[in-house]
């Protein structure tokens, strides 16, 4: 079942697609951060909302592609309507009020999952093609998982293209660094704000459907992988889109290889890693974090 | 005046004679109820609260008394069950202590019951230290880890297609996980069964992606897999196996039954998991059948092993009560002791020498359902009984 090639061909992908989805669940984490510095505490709700959203389309008959477009514009209506009615009313005040108020609303939106869709785990159902194995270097890979990584390239090349090629995006990362000079050319700081917050929740929402067929669908799945998007924005630097792809990509590595080598220490290995990048690089690996 | 003052009297001495018998009387006795409701084996916890209503509504009375069930949610977290279990027992007046998913959860609670001081009988504790373990604390429920292991390790050897491979033994990273680990590993080499790695693989709970676990299998060149997960997580490494195309050729062998409801949201790709059980729903005999139906019209959900282990479990212990003819723990736990029940599977004894139940068991293999009540679409298929003796372990 494959040689050595094989198993490197299998760690490498392995860790690429679970890299991918951290990334994805931590840069709309990082932009809601950067750009309102609101640490949102419910972001991993979002994404559980994303899977179980995207797994309903698709029960319900949706080709997983279209699920794929719609579950993330149904969270972000579900952002707005957060952002609107709980986040903004709170954004003057200390961020530890948005964070206790984020941190309720993880066990609000925890709740509803549980209220509307059962204990019980669920699986995505994917079209056809994407299901199978293919052979690469000697080894069977999942078809859906190499799709996986081509869709996960394609919403960051799209997030790249738009916040580096559109208006809208040049505010965005003006506002992420001096939201002062933004305000004063007469740009509603407001709008930015919960444009930042939808953006981040449709990237929850994406990286929810995308990580729904590789894993399990279940209610516990956003408290699990908020740690882990917590873990890549603490070590990528807070509010550090660049600090976030090396960090999402590191821990990827880092935590497959300790699987398959050292597997009763993963976790631990992970932990100890972000301590140390604590201690001696306290703004990210690349030093852009924004500490406040 | 004078005949005012002894009628009143007389009606006085009438109610403290008898008023006080009449209320004890209606007095229920309470039964604390330790289920997790939340986190991730909720599901499971669910249907084990499923099970003890059914037989606390099927029993209605112990001692001429209604039944009252105070469910807490342990949320399978030791220090939470220990604190619930204290309000059980010193705020509600719990008379015993039922239920509990997870061994670690048992045996916290196991560890302050001299303080509880009431009988606990766990339902869905699978560790082999609940032998002996304490005169108030016994096994009504679940098959323990060497009843587990001896009835896979049987099963292995009668089936062609499942003895000449070398297993990879994979666990969840908690107690119950290493304790099932061990005693396969430990059987399954006294019986010629090649195993891969005898330091076996801890996985922690919450993983999620599977594949470096399975790239790892594929790398051992193993073409079986003993795992001891959390039912619910059963059907999630299934499908990820078979994502990567091992469904077939790498046969899974289980220390745990997977849940009805997960096994049906895995769909094709669960089949052909195998693994010792104490019940499915294919168990045909009319007491199995019977107590299947009534689950399905009560509930409206397919009938699972935690929701007959708990209910066995629950006959047992409201039958030990009336036969103790009191609510008193030590009278309560010496009538539990030897105490049986003839349910769904078969005779339920709890044994006299170490607190921990006897009974006979089944293998199964998940495949695709025949036509039933349930509307289920895969199934455990009985493919062999063991009995209570071939299990053991010897009294």
């Amino acid at each position: 079942m494959g040689g050595t090639i094989g198993i490197i061909v299998d760690i490498s992908l392995n860790s690429l697609v679970l890299s991918g989805v951290f990334l994805i669940v931590a840069i709309g984490l990082n932009i809601i951060y950067g750009l309102s510095r609101i640490m949102n505490m419910g972001h991993g709700a979002l994404y559980a909302v994303g899977a179980y959203t995207g797994y309903t389309l698709v029960a319900t008959g949706f080709n997983y592609f279209v699920a794929l477009v719609i579950a993330p514009i149904i969270v972000g209506g579900i952002g707005l309507l957060i952002e609107r009615t709980i986040i903004a009313p709170m954004r003057k005040r200390s961020m530890v009020y948005t964070l206790i108020l984020t941190y309720g609303l993880m066990f609000f939106l925890d709740g509803m999952i549980k209220y509307v869709w059962g204990n019980k785990p669920c699986f995505i159902d994917l079209p056809a093609f994407m299901q199978g194995t293919l052979s690469i270097l000697g080894t069977q890979y999942p078809i859906f998982r190499l799709v996986t990584l081509f869709l996960i390239a394609g919403i960051m090349g799209g997030l790249m293209l738009f916040l580096n090629k559109t208006k809208v995006g040049l505010i965005l990362r003006a506002s992420s660094t001096i939201p002062e000079m933004v305000s004063c050319l007469g740009i509603n700081m407001s709008y930015v704000h919960m444009g930042a917050f939808v953006l981040g929740c449709i990237m929850a929402a994406m990286a929810g459907i995308i990580a729904g067929p590789l894993t399990t669908i279940d209610p516990l799945m956003g408290s699990e992988m908020l740690i882990s998007s917590f873990v890549v924005i603490v070590i990528g630097g807070l509010g550090s889109l660049r600090g976030a792809v090396l960090a999402a990509l590191l821990i990827g590595f880092v935590q497959t290889l300790a699987e398959f080598f050292i597997t009763d220490l993963a976790m631990v290995i992970v932990y100890v890693l972000m301590a140390v990048i604590l201690a001696f690089m306290p703004r990210g690996i690349l030093g852009e974090g924004k500490f406040e | 005046m004078k005949r005012f003052i002894t009628v009143s009297l007389s009606l006085m001495i009438a109610v403290l004679l008898f008023a006080p018998q009449q209320v004890f009387a209606a007095k229920p006795v309470k039964i604390g109820v330790l289920v997790p409701l939340t986190g991730i084996v909720a599901q499971g916890g669910l249907e084990m609260k499923y099970g003890i209503e059914m037989a606390a509504e099927e029993k209605g009375t112990v001692l001429g008394r209604p039944i009252e069930l105070i469910v807490e949610d342990t949320r399978v977290k030791p220090p939470v069950a220990v604190t619930k279990a204290e309000k059980l027992v010193y705020k509600d007046d719990c008379k015993a202590l039922i239920g509990v998913f997870s061994s670690g959860v048992g045996l916290a609670l196991s560890k302050n019951i001299d303080k509880l001081n009431v009988p606990f009988v766990s339902t869905h504790v699978m560790t082999t230290k609940f032998y002996g373990l304490h005169p108030l604390v016994f096994r009504s429920g679940q098959l323990a880890n060497d009843q587990t292991a001896v009835g896979n390790v049987k099963g292995i050897l009668a089936r062609p297609d499942l003895k000449d491979r070398t297993y990879y033994v994979i666990v969840h990273d908690y107690s119950w996980g290493h304790d099932a680990g061990e005693r396969f590993i430990a059987l399954a080499k006294e019986n010629g069964i090649k195993v891969y790695n005898d330091t076996y693989d801890k996985a922690p709970i919450k993983t999620k992606d599977w594949s470096s676990y399975i790239s790892k299998i594929k790398a051992s060149g193993a073409d079986g897999v003993y795992m001891a997960f959390i039912t619910n997580v059963i059907p999630a490494f299934a499908k990820q196996t078979s994502d990567f195309g091992l469904q077939g050729k790498v046969k899974l062998v289980s220390a745990a039954a997977p849940g009805p409801l997960e096994l049906e949201a895995g769909g094709e790709a669960c089949h052909g998991i195998f693994g010792a059980s104490d019940w499915a729903w294919d168990v045909d005999n009319a007491n199995s059948n019977d107590w299947e139906m009534r689950f399905w019209k009560k509930f409206n959900t397919i009938p699972s092993d935690a929701a007959v282990h708990s209910y066995v479990g629950a006959m047992n212990l409201f039958n030990a009560i009336e036969k103790a003819g009191s609510t008193d723990a030590k009278a309560i736990a010496d009538a539990l002791r030897g105490i049986s029940f003839d349910g769904p599977y078969g005779n339920v004894r709890i044994s006299a020498k170490d607190n921990c139940m006897r009974n006979s068991a089944v293998l199964t293999e998940t495949m695709a359902a025949p036509e039933n009540p349930f509307g289920a679409k895969v199934y455990m298929k009985v493919l062999k009984t063991f009995t209570a003796d071939e299990l053991g372990p010897p009294e």
